[in-house]
């Protein structure tokens, strides 16, 4: 029987040096292991309740361990400043090497930009959304920090080997981004745990017209639908993408033709229609049109998800000579320096700034509640990656999630509304 | 703290639905300071329960519980639940009580034999759930043999640390 993609991962990864199959348990060996603002907790408190007085009494290789302090930068607050404190401490006590600590942004899409993921490799990191480096063919998940603790002193962790699930797209790519509209699409038939435990291969005539933005917003939803990997195949575009940032070399996991996988879903996306996610989970998905019409006060586009290039370009195509409605919020949040200086490059930030928007720090407040609160009975249309109650702030807000061409629509309208009624050149 | 997988868990039940996520459990970003917390774990759905949770207390919930973030679900021990018990747990917030040995298990069909308030007995080296006044029981899933383990030792980090004495001691 052949190897799906999570199987020949595993089986390669595995410390006892034996193929793995579904089911099994194994004990792996990590290629890299990031760590963001809660890295002080591994590195330090848990230690120090271990028994180990000065902090983690060592790393096991200071060359795969990637400290990125996101989320809180620049500090929020006197506590996330003395947090970060004992981050610098114990980085410089391990003798970690890659830390990046004066500049905002999320640590997922720097991973990315500093070249730190390669395909084939096991990646694990302290945050849910790790998972989204699948979209470069990478085995990465989140795990938690106990785990953590466990992986930066021996660079190994266990892993129960997942089911497969295989999503195969296919239809056109038009010349907007779809990923957001496809993840929620299919977490709204399937539900939202509908890849539990599970590694999802995407596949299909749509992926090699899919960029790599793209693939990250769908590989990183990947923990909203359950699953523990979410992987793409490696092709010329991932190629070229890990050329401009990376000269180690790799070896790509391609899944066996006859490979076992759980279950198979298949969608055309010439038939899907712009949805989004109702309030408060990620499952609870309507078509646009159902909720049009529903006024909104916030719309933001931004988070590991959706504060890529291809994400902001959109807003600002459809932005030109158009107007934010008055009253409306809408906040832009690039994903990192890197993808903030390219949209500058662009021209895309004078463009949203003149409608209207307003462009904020990298990182991730804008997906919670840290930047731009919500009030009581507030509404907000959002391109991140959660609408749990009380996700931005006040229990009685209504967050709906979706792509950021619906929600730019959305704050030009000052209303949720289908795209195509407010930008007639699409 | 160190948890006995041998030993049979018997408490009143608190009930909730569907994919409660870990924003709900852990709010920390409203509430960072840990005191404040426990006064509003799972107030997104029971605003009552931060109030009324006893010491002993149960936890049972439907599908997907603990989905969204990677927070841990520590608080909930801290109010005093001593097992939660759900049709099926996300998978990060499993590895989190499993790496902090916090008692949680996987019983399909859970919900339909207990509701709100009554008693429930865990007994995990049976493998059984069951309702003591209805007398109806459903079975749960075992963990594989090294989890066990890790729920012996009384979590990860305590499993890392006897790993790491025992390789570094050197006489």
């Amino acid at each position: 029987m052949g190897q799906t993609m999570a199987e020949k991962l595993l089986s390669r990864h595995n410390l006892a040096n034996a193929p793995a199959k579904a089911g099994d348990v194994v004990e792996a060996r990590i290629d890299g292991a990031m760590c963001h603002y809660h890295a002080s907790e591994p590195m330090h408190q848990l230690a120090v309740q271990m028994g180990f007085k000065d902090g983690l009494p060592r790393v096991w290789d200071p060359d795969r361990i990637f400290v990125l302090v996101d989320h809180h930068q620049p500090a929020l607050s006197q506590a996330l400043a003395d947090e970060n404190a004992v981050i610098r401490k114990a980085v410089a006590r391990l003798g970690i090497k890659c830390f990046h600590d004066a500049e905002p942004g999320i640590a997922h899409q720097m991973m990315l930009d500093y070249g730190l993921v390669r395909p084939g490799e096991l990646v694990v990191g302290n945050d849910s959304h790790t998972i989204g480096y699948g979209a470069l063919n990478a085995g990465s998940t989140g795990i938690t920090r106990a785990d953590m603790f466990y992986v930066l002193l021996f660079g190994e962790l266990w892993f129960q080997v997942p089911k497969s699930i295989k999503v195969i797209l296919s239809g056109r790519q038009p010349d907007y981004p779809i990923a957001k509209d496809i993840i929620l699409y299919l977490a709204g038939q399937y539900g939202d745990d509908f890849a539990q435990n599970m590694s999802i291969e995407y596949s299909g005539s749509l992926v090699p017209q899919l960029g790599i933005d793209s693939r990250m917003c769908l590989s990183t939803h990947g923990v909203e639908v359950g699953a523990k990997f979410a992987m793409f195949p490696g092709d010329e575009k991932t190629r070229a993408f890990l050329e401009r940032c990376s000269e180690k070399p790799y070896e790509p996991l391609i899944p066996d033709p006859d490979a076992e996988y759980e279950k198979e879903i298949a969608l055309n996306v010439d038939d899907m229609p712009f949805v989004v996610a109702k309030p408060h989970q990620f499952g609870n998905v309507a078509p646009v049109d159902e909720v049009a019409g529903t006024r909104i006060n916030q719309a933001q586009i931004g988070s590991c998800a959706n504060g890529r290039f291809e994400d902001i370009e959109i807003a600002a195509r459809m932005l030109r000579g158009r107007k934010v409605a008055k009253g409306v919020r809408f906040i832009i949040s690039p994903a990192s320096q890197q993808v903030y200086l390219q949209c500058l490059k662009a021209g895309l930030i004078e463009t949203l700034i003149e409608a209207g928007a307003q462009v904020v720090t990298p990182g991730c407040g804008v997906c919670q509640p840290r930047v731009g609160f919500l009030s009581d009975g507030e509404v907000c249309i959002t391109a991140t990656t959660r609408n749990f109650k009380g996700r931005k702030g006040s229990l009685n807000a209504e967050i709906y999630l979706g792509g950021p061409l619906t929600v730019a629509a959305a704050a030009v309208a000052g209303a949720i509304v289908n795209p195509r009624e407010v930008f007639h050149e699409l | 703290m160190s948890f006995d997988l041998n030993r049979v868990i018997r408490g009143r039940v608190w009930k909730f639905g569907d994919s409660i996520e870990t924003d709900a459990i852990n709010p920390y970003y409203r509430y960072p300071d840990a005191e404040e917390l426990k006064k509003h774990t799972m107030e997104a759905y029971r605003p009552e329960f931060p109030g009324e949770v006893k010491p002993g207390d149960i936890l049972v919930a439907g599908r997907n519980f603990g989905c969204g973030s990677s927070r841990p679900g520590l608080v909930l021990r801290e109010v005093g639940i001593v097992a939660i018990i759900a049709e099926s747990v996300s998978r990060l917030f499993l590895r989190n009580n499993i790496a902090r040995a916090m008692p949680i298990f996987m019983a399909p069909g859970i919900t339909g034999i207990v509701r709100d308030g009554e008693t429930l007995e865990i007994d995990y080296p049976q493998g059984i759930v069951c309702n003591p006044a209805t007398g109806t029981s459903v079975a749960l899933r075992k963990f594989p043999p090294l989890i066990e383990q890790v729920f012996q030792c009384g979590g990860l980090p305590e499993f890392a640390r006897q790993r790491y004495l025992a390789e570094t001691r050197r006489f």
